[in-house]
């Protein structure tokens, strides 16, 4: 009798210890629902304790997470579902700063200064616009060349203001770039070799002056990317930094600029580990009839700072997630397959607007590979089409449909190279038997039989190198070793981790290596061109520009010196065009696929009437935040 | 209290030992990780910049700021002495984030998750080996096997499975985050609520595969003890059923002692895992984030608090050992 009460109570003991597992799991069902307004404590009781163990001390030893408690007096301690629109794959890791000085800001959701700069918080003059290559107006309302292309007058937008009220003024923007040259930013280091100053006329006009060299700019394409890239900040608050870090370059470089005014239509709101939340700021400028016409439509926008692709890809598709800046393999399986509400750009493939070229440089110093047949055979023998069924899973067009150029995918772009006089230059898709004759042609052989070639005696054997877990890029290179293996030169791939990997990249340190150009922008093709043949950037001790296999041709040089200064449309499109064939004849480079700029899905279970191909509102793809993409969050409409 | 001095004496020695050169490793390792970090970040300055003295300026910038360029030795004592500070130093990767700050933030949901799964999961081990050997049956035939199937489960192979099928499929628990994604934190029942929630997968994926081991331990030294030669002779002497069984399981829990001892050591192995796949802000997620940033600093500073923490916890229990177990003072006095 006592044993079987025994094991009646150990039964029961196990089915408790089932019960708690099982009703732990089950409580959780509701934190997804959420955005309960229910009774609230008072924020300004913080200090109490709370009822739930452990989990209550760990909030307060969070110091972000006090002032939000702070502020959440005024809101319900959540970002509404239906007031916000939730991001991924822009912010990785916890944000450190607001300043756009600062050289290391992590800080890619609030604050990115790039030709399509995201400007939610601080504005540049202009936006740039990747769907027509124009600038569209911001801070500034219009701007023009002087005709000798030495001055470039800005006219400021009078409606303009910061968010305390003050009103945006020509002092503002000189101010701001005198203090990125003061304190020799990044920004005030690269923009002072083209730029001789900055200067109010006026309030409302602003004067750049380029910077000279023998009567003409050194490069007024650059001024001209001025407008878009770089942030204006207030007068007044940057005195204010500075006065607080006693002028010193390091400190004023460094400071968080957490009580920041500026002119965007967010403010910062709160950030921690996990996320970070702006908010709108509802006495933003942009609403007067000279801008936009209306406030954006999400109050809210919000980051979860996932830890990886994988885990804001699962948020997307539980619809936790409105836009998601991530590659998404075989993402048309998500509508097709799971019937998920998540669209793209295209319906179809190649689903997003490509605009760079992921390429594989040739190291032009080694042996073997300086010899132009070497190279153009390594790439004519490439499979690009399995690369981008495989690695990119068919989301960027092929070389067949879209035909390689300098200028890269963007239609924009194209129009500055004649595409049909490359036709002769170009190469079928994995044509071995055309590289092996290109090969023997130039005498470089199999000799000792072992089944690789020959150039001066030595074998023909080469490193394909990028950095270990980019797996799309990881399985380009291995292509490129089976197409080596094809026509008798020894291609291994090497991936090392992420910074060794730049070591070799920067210091051409590699046989064959692999990144990718710049995107559209106000300098693009420029930017390309410079990209694949600078020799001023082979020539930096440490390079991270551009042209990493160190190819060096004076005729490119030549016209890379000459198209900044020039305005003609028609003499641009031949230079491009030249550069364009030297590209494919010479091959000391070789695009493998290409690639959107912002990788772009949305899910319309919230937010709906985001931009797309077959919208015809001229509105690009960039995630809602970047250039004039930022128009797209005056467009957004509730599901339902 | 002799013979307790001694042994104190003693563990307390080792553990300083292990301690200099947990520090000295801690420090050293990372470092001889190829590739330079400051090239990572100042990609990041360099990046969109055309001019080209412009980019060597700033990226010559880092490495004095980082004292890199300095021979490790003396790295190292900058560093030690810093750190006697409290000063963990300034990490690459959230530069100018100091490491402290960043640390102070992480770790206390590790400690939270942590050690309440661990000791949950010892607990219910414990009390299912007893169970085994002393009822055996159904207990003995398949719930310890299928406790010890699970336990064989890596710590990131049991949060992926539970990641999918009580997040993805089942939709009943979220899959990422410490709280909820649209809940800014604040003092609130629904915030409390989501943070339970978000609790319970990291929880659950460490307590099950901590069951099976710790219940096999006590499966086996509980039949042992149960067939003692004392046991008999209690029997024999009348000593009621309940109070024998309480003298066999006094016994029997000494080892257990020592796993628990060694499964707060194999934490960072298995636990810290469970954290990255469901990325929950502590510790672990933040290790990744400075192996992956190649954060000096940072590494250091997470694999010492780490060692620490399991330094300490493994020297209490060594200690307690001595109080629980009469025959640690006799063997010191002998």
């Amino acid at each position: 009798m006592k044993e079987i009460m025994k094991k009646v109570t150990a039964l029961l003991c196990v089915g408790t210890m089932s019960a708690v597992m099982l009703a732990g799991c089950g409580s959780s069902a509701q934190p997804a629902a959420t955005a309960e307004p229910a009774a609230e404590e008072p924020a300004a009781e913080e200090a109490a304790e709370e009822p739930a163990e452990e989990e209550a001390a760990e909030e307060e030893a969070e110091p972000a997470e006090e002032e939000a408690a702070e502020e959440a007096s005024t809101d319900e301690g959540s970002t509404p579902r239906n007031e916000t629109l939730y991001f991924a794959g822009q912010q990785w890791g916890t944000i450190n700063d607001w300043n756009p000085m600062s050289p290391n800001s992590n800080n890619a959701m609030g604050q990115t200064q790039k030709d399509t700069a995201r400007t939610l918080i601080w504005e540049t003059l202009f936006m740039y616009n990747s769907m027509d290559g124009k600038l569209y107006g911001l801070l500034g309302k219009e701007y023009s060349w002087n005709d000798d292309m030495t001055v470039l007058t800005v006219k400021m937008n009078p409606d303009a203001h910061w968010s305390d009220g003050e009103p945006v003024t020509a002092d503002d923007v000189a101010y701001t770039y005198d203090t990125h040259v003061k304190y020799e930013s990044s920004t005030g280091a690269d923009y002072s070799t083209y730029i001789d100053s900055i200067t109010a006329k006026d309030a409302e006009t602003v004067e750049i002056a380029a910077k000279l060299d023998g009567g003409k700019a050194v490069n007024p394409l650059k001024v001209t990317a001025y407008l878009c890239n770089i942030y204006v900040m207030p007068k007044a608050y940057l005195e204010k930094v500075e006065e607080r870090n006693g002028e010193d370059p390091d400190k004023v470089k460094q400071d968080t600029m957490e009580d920041l005014v500026a002119s965007g239509p967010y403010l910062p709101y709160m950030n921690n580990d996990q996320k970070v939340v702006f908010i709108r700021d509802d006495n933003y400028w942009g609403q007067a009839a000279s801008m936009w016409g209306k406030l954006p439509v999400p109050k809210y926008i919000a980051h979860t700072i996932y830890k990886d692709n994988a885990a804001g890809q699962v948020a997307l598709q539980q619809g936790e997630v409105d836009v998601c800046q991530q590659f998404i393999t075989d993402v048309q399986k998500l509508w097709l397959d799971e019937d998920l509400p998540i669209s793209t750009w295209y319906d179809e493939a190649p689903y997003g607007m490509t605009a760079t070229m992921p390429s594989m440089f040739f190291n032009c110093e080694k042996p073997g590979l300086d010899q132009a047949a070497v190279r153009k055979a390594i790439a004519m023998a490439v499979d690009y089409e399995q690369i981008i069924a495989s690695a990119m899973s068919g989301q960027s067009q092929t070389f067949d449909e879209l035909p390689r150029c300098i200028a890269g995918p963007a239609e924009s772009d194209r129009a500055y190279v004649d595409i049909d006089s490359l036709k002769d230059l170009q190469w079928k898709n994995k044509d071995v038997e055309g590289a092996k004759a290109l090969l023997d042609e130039a005498g470089i052989t199999d000799e000792d039989g072992d089944g690789i070639r020959e150039y001066k005696g030595e074998n023909l054997s080469f490193k394909a190198e990028c950095p270990t877990g980019w797996t799309d890029w990881n399985a380009s290179m291995e292509i490129v070793a089976a197409a080596g293996k094809d026509i008798g030169i020894d291609i291994s791939t090497y991936f090392p981790e992420a910074n060794s990997f730049y070591d070799d990249m920067t210091t051409c340190n590699f046989d064959i290596c692999m990144w990718s150009a710049p995107g559209a922008g106000p300098m693009s093709p420029y930017s390309k061109a410079m990209f694949y043949f600078s020799e001023e950037y082979a020539k930096l001790a440490s390079n991270w520009s551009g042209n990493f296999g160190h190819y060096m041709n004076d005729d490119a040089e030549k016209i890379l010196q000459q198209i900044p200064l020039e305005t003609d449309e028609a003499k641009l499109k031949e230079y491009y065009t030249e550069l364009s064939k030297i590209w494919l004849e010479e091959v000391p480079s070789v695009a493998l696929m290409y690639r959107p700029e912002q990788f772009y899905s949305v899910n319309e279970s919230v937010w709906t009437n985001y931009p797309a191909a077959d919208s015809g509102n001229n509105i690009p793809p960039l995630v809602c935040t970047d250039g004039y993409g930022i128009a797209a969050l005056y467009e957004l409409e509730l599901a339902e | 209290m002799k013979g307790y001095k001694k042994y104190y004496g003693q563990k307390l020695f080792w553990y300083l030992l292990t301690l200099i050169f947990a520090v000295i490793l801690n420090f050293v390792l990372p470092r001889l990780m190829p590739g330079d970090p400051v090239s990572a970040i100042a990609a990041r300055a360099v990046g969109g910049m055309t001019d080209s003295t412009a980019i060597q300026k700033v990226i010559n910038d880092y490495v004095e700021k980082f004292g890199i360029n300095k021979p490790m030795y003396q790295q190292f004592f900058m560093w030690l002495g810093n750190v006697l500070k409290g000063d963990f130093g300034v990490s690459f990767s959230q530069y100018p984030r100091p490491v402290s700050d960043i640390i102070n933030s992480a770790v206390w949901w590790t400690v939270a998750l942590q050690l309440p799964a661990i000791i949950v999961g010892w607990l219910l081990g414990n009390i299912l080996g007893a169970i085994a050997a002393y009822i055996r049956g159904v207990f003995d035939k398949a719930i310890l096997p299928f406790f010890l199937f699970v336990s064989n489960i890596p710590a990131f192979g049991m949060a992926t499975i539970l990641l999918f099928v009580f997040s993805i499929k089942l939709g009943i628990a979220p899959a990422s985050g410490g709280y909820g994604y649209d809940l800014i934190p604040n003092v609130s029942w629904t915030f409390v609520k989501s943070v339970i929630g978000h609790y319970q997968l990291p929880f659950w994926s460490i307590v099950l595969i901590t069951i099976g081991g710790q219940a096999i331990g006590m499966r086996s030294m509980s039949i042992y003890e149960l067939n003692a030669d004392y046991v008999k002779y209690s029997r024999f002497l009348g000593i009621k059923d309940s109070k024998i069984v309480g003298y066999v399981f006094r016994n029997a829990m000494l080892p257990q002692i020592t796993g628990l001892a060694l499964s707060l050591g194999t934490m960072i192995g298995g636990a810290l895992v469970a954290e990255i796949i469901f990325s929950y802000p502590g510790l672990g997620t933040t290790l990744l984030t400075a192996v992956t940033g190649q954060d000096y600093p940072l590494l250091s500073a997470c694999t010492l608090i780490i060692t620490i923490m399991v330094l300490i916890a493994n020297l209490v229990v060594e200690l307690l050992y001595g109080v629980i177990d009469p025959r640690v003072k006799a063997n010191q006095q002998d």
